[in-house]
């Protein structure tokens, strides 16, 4: 329970739609993502595997990051400390450093491209060929510790690393900071990067929609689904407590409302549970009264059956079916913090298309997703992790 | 601020020294070093050959697949939770808060190696390979319903999840948590701490006068944390408290410390403060103390600031000298001792018997293990990479 109301102030996403709000909603008016051929070289991908990625390879972050910062950083620490500059200038916040300016990013993958090049170094080469310096920006953390210094952010530092739920519970987390008043700003939010050997991992594990005749593309709560489309990018909030906010005149963006955590030991290892019952008991008890108020959900869905399967009967029993359903991932691909930029936008009013791979909704599920100009006035994110892992978040109109 | 109290009411671990609390307390108290010739993997080709390595019994059925850090969990949530009936874990009012640095990194290399060759790998070790295996396995397998979130933040991981584990005990979002962490030795990690020549070709010597690097461990270490209430309610030994918690960040460098300790200071007073206690009243600490020159010089700088010239006389160990550097686990296994030295009135020895450096001007504890007083305020340090710092304070329970 968070003693003090806190708010979203400013915000800064990246992705493979490209960088800024503006450019997220030009893509999600479109309903289309922007996916390129991954990088297969390599030989870790399968004959038949997904050949699509949401990847932002070739974007311009030198808005927010000198060419020399960035050589000594991986791709991930890149996105993070672009999103987080991008972030405080929307919030107009001009210096940060302090011992009250926390950071908390949610990364499922952690800095796939440093490890892998360090493995193969230590693995080929043998111990001592390792690079320190790849070593150094290669644990989970490296990349909010890169905010940290960029920013002179000197409160809690803190990463997450909880797969698809990791985004809601990274916001959750820095509101605690926020609320609990540790922290007066805390930056918060995911960042992923995808290499061409997370990627075949993820097609190897059936995760991802590969080639059929209708195209490769993630269709979430479509009859079609068959798999996420894998994404990168980083999505990060700057979080302030209300009366602070107010104070300084500062936009509010959105009111940061209850959060849920929950598990469902009925999944597998990497896969989701059955538990829709249990689960959307755990959403209605944690939130009461503010889910009848919900009029928008953003989904987690991303295309995986499995995971859309639980999520629409968790969305059916609680009843948030009936509100103004979007399910980001389509566009924006899996990984990269889309759900929390997308649920901004939403706040803030604006066109969003059906995804044009979703055009055929799956009449087992029952979820029926919303297009057309669209202003929320409280909405619901969903966050359902492979591994069983549930997360829940409610932002307001401020 | 006053909160309601938190209480440890069970603890397990899983060390070099023992795969159960009384055989690595024993092992610690008289002194003796898990450290020795690694044979998990070759050395040939690295610059150090030692490590603090784990002996594991065959994995059971139900346990194949798994990688060595979620056995090390298991092990350590199932001594653990011994004590409480398995209903009060499946149940929405318990979580799992769990620190892995390294995730299944030992069972990722694996799998590069055989993908680098060209061979078709199992899928099965990829379910395992992100950083929060441990975690959700324990979970899976207690039934556990209520929130479970794994941090990744290097060598303070474990205490990160401590601390969030008081908060959501303190706000009544659970009533049981198994919070600590785990991990496992790879050579990823074994080539970048030599890469960084911060890895002692000897076991490590925390600061003696000739320390030159930590020492590589592995293992787990779990606390069964309760409201006082809830273990009250069912009658449960009361072990210690869980008092408090702080985290803070240098902003400084990305493996390096703040050469003046003024972060892990910021950490301690926070903890302080968290715990409604004074520094006067700590009456041991068991630090990070992993043996490189600059962190036990940090930290000592870190003690002078909060403790004065109180610091010069207030019992101090590392326990990594005994156990090796456990990583993201070192803060679970670190607060298991910690909670033992308070039950037991006894701080083991940091190993090795080599002068101590003067000029650090710490009173540490060698030899023998050291008594301490009936009631004890214990502190554990932990510094990590990213500049972060996360301590927790351990109280004696009336």
């Amino acid at each position: 329970m968070n003693a003090r109301a806190v708010v979203v102030t400013g915000i800064g996403c990246l992705g493979p739609y490209g960088a800024g709000l503006p450019a997220l909603a030009t893509a999600l008016a479109s309903g289309t993502p922007t996916a390129r051929e991954v990088d297969r070289s390599a030989g870790y991908h399968r004959r038949h595997s997904a050949q699509l990625v949401a990847g932002c390879a070739g974007m311009d972050l030198s808005a927010w990051l000198s060419p020399q910062a960035a050589r000594r950083m991986s791709d991930l620490s890149q996105f993070a400390v672009a999103a987080s500059r991008m972030a405080l200038q929307d919030a107009d916040l001009a210096d940060v450093r302090s011992d009250r300016t926390a950071v908390v990013l949610a990364t499922a993958l952690g800095p796939g491209g440093f490890t892998e090049q360090l493995a193969r170094q230590i693995l080929e080469k043998g111990g001592k060929a390792a690079s320190p310096f790849l070593f150094t920006d290669c644990v989970a953390n490296a990349a909010a510790g890169q905010v940290a210094i960029d920013l002179g952010a000197r409160g809690a530092n803190l990463t997450l690393c909880q797969r698809e739920a990791g985004p809601l519970l990274a916001l959750a987390q820095g509101a605690e900071e926020v609320g609990r008043g540790r922290a007066d700003i805390c930056l918060a939010g995911a960042v992923d990067e995808m290499k061409p050997l997370v990627h075949a991992l993820l097609d190897r594990f059936r995760a991802l929609a590969r080639p059929t005749p209708h195209g490769e593309a993630a269709r979430p709560f479509d009859r079609r689904a068959a798999g996420a489309l894998a994404g990168e990018g980083a999505t990060v909030l700057v979080l302030e407590a209300e009366t602070a906010a107010r104070a300084r005149g500062a936009t509010i963006l959105a009111r940061v409302g209850p959060s849920v955590r929950a598990f469902d030991p009925t999944a597998g290892r990497a896969g989701f549970g059955r538990d829709a019952a249990g689960l959307a008991e755990a959403l209605g008890s944690g939130l009461r009264g503010t889910l009848a108020e919900v009029d928008t959900v953003v989904s987690g869905a991303s295309g995986v059956r499995t995971l859309d399967r639980l999520e629409a009967a968790v969305l059916r029993a609680t009843g948030s079916d009936r509100a103004f359903v979007m399910a980001p991932k389509a566009i924006t691909g899996e990984f990269g913090g889309g759900t929390l930029a997308t649920a901004i936008l939403a706040l803030r009013g604006a066109d969003f298309a059906v995804p044009v791979a979703c055009t055929q909704p799956d009449p087992a599920l029952g979820i029926t997703l919303g297009g057309g100009t669209h202003r929320a006035g409280r909405v619901l994110l969903t966050g359902l992790a492979a591994g069983g892992v549930a997360a829940w978040t409610v932002l307001d109109q401020p | 601020m006053s909160h309601a109290p938190v209480v440890v009411t069970g603890v397990g671990c899983t060390s070099a020294l023992g795969t159960t609390v009384d055989a690595t307390w024993a092992a610690a108290c008289a002194g003796r070093r898990g450290i020795a010739e690694l044979r998990l993997f070759p050395t040939a080709s690295h610059r150090t050959s030692i490590a603090a390595s784990v002996e594991l019994a065959e994995p059971t059925p139900a346990e194949r697949g798994w990688a060595r850090a979620e056995r090390f969990a298991m092990v350590a949530a199932r001594e653990a939770t011994a004590g409480i009936a398995a209903n009060a874990l499946r149940t929405r009012r318990a979580g799992i808060f769990f620190g892995s640095s390294t995730g299944a990194l030992f069972e990722g290399e694996r799998l590069l190696a055989e993908l680098l060759a060209r061979r078709q790998p199992s899928v099965r070790p990829i379910a395992a390979i992100q950083n929060d295996g441990p975690g959700t396995s324990i979970a899976r397998a207690l039934g556990v319903r209520g929130p479970v979130v794994t941090f990744s933040t290097a060598c303070t991981s474990a205490n990160v999840a401590l601390g969030a584990a008081l908060d959501a005990l303190r706000s009544g979002e659970v009533e049981v948590a198994i919070a600590g962490g785990a991990d496992e030795l790879c050579e990823i990690t074994y080539a970048g701490f030599n890469s960084l020549r911060a890895c002692d070709p000897q076991p490590s010597r925390p600061f003696r006068a000739s320390r030159a690097g930590l020492s590589m461990g592995e293992g787990a270490g779990v606390l069964l944390l309760e409201t006082l209430a809830h273990a009250e309610a069912r009658g449960a030994r009361v072990l210690a408290e869980l008092a408090g918690a702080g985290r803070s960040c240098d902003a400084h460098h990305v493996s390096a410390p703040a050469p003046d300790g003024s972060g892990a200071a910021a950490a301690i007073r926070q903890a302080l403060g968290d715990a409604g206690a004074w520094a006067e009243q700590v009456t041991f600490v068991n630090a990070h103390g992993t043996g490189t020159p600059h962190n036990d010089d940090a930290e000592s700088k870190a003690m002078a600031a909060v403790f004065g010239a109180r610091s010069a006389q207030l019992p101090l160990t590392s326990t990594k000298s005994l156990v090796g550097h456990l990583l993201g686990a070192a803060g679970g296994i670190e607060a298991v001792l910690t909670t033992l030295s308070i039950v037991h009135r006894l701080l083991p020895p940091t190993a090795g018997d080599e002068p101590i450096d003067a000029a650090l001007g710490l009173d540490v504890v060698t030899g023998s293990a050291r008594a301490l007083p009936e009631h004890n305020l214990g502190l554990s340090t932990n510094l990590a990479f990213g500049g972060n710092n996360a301590v927790v304070l351990l109280r004696s329970w009336r």
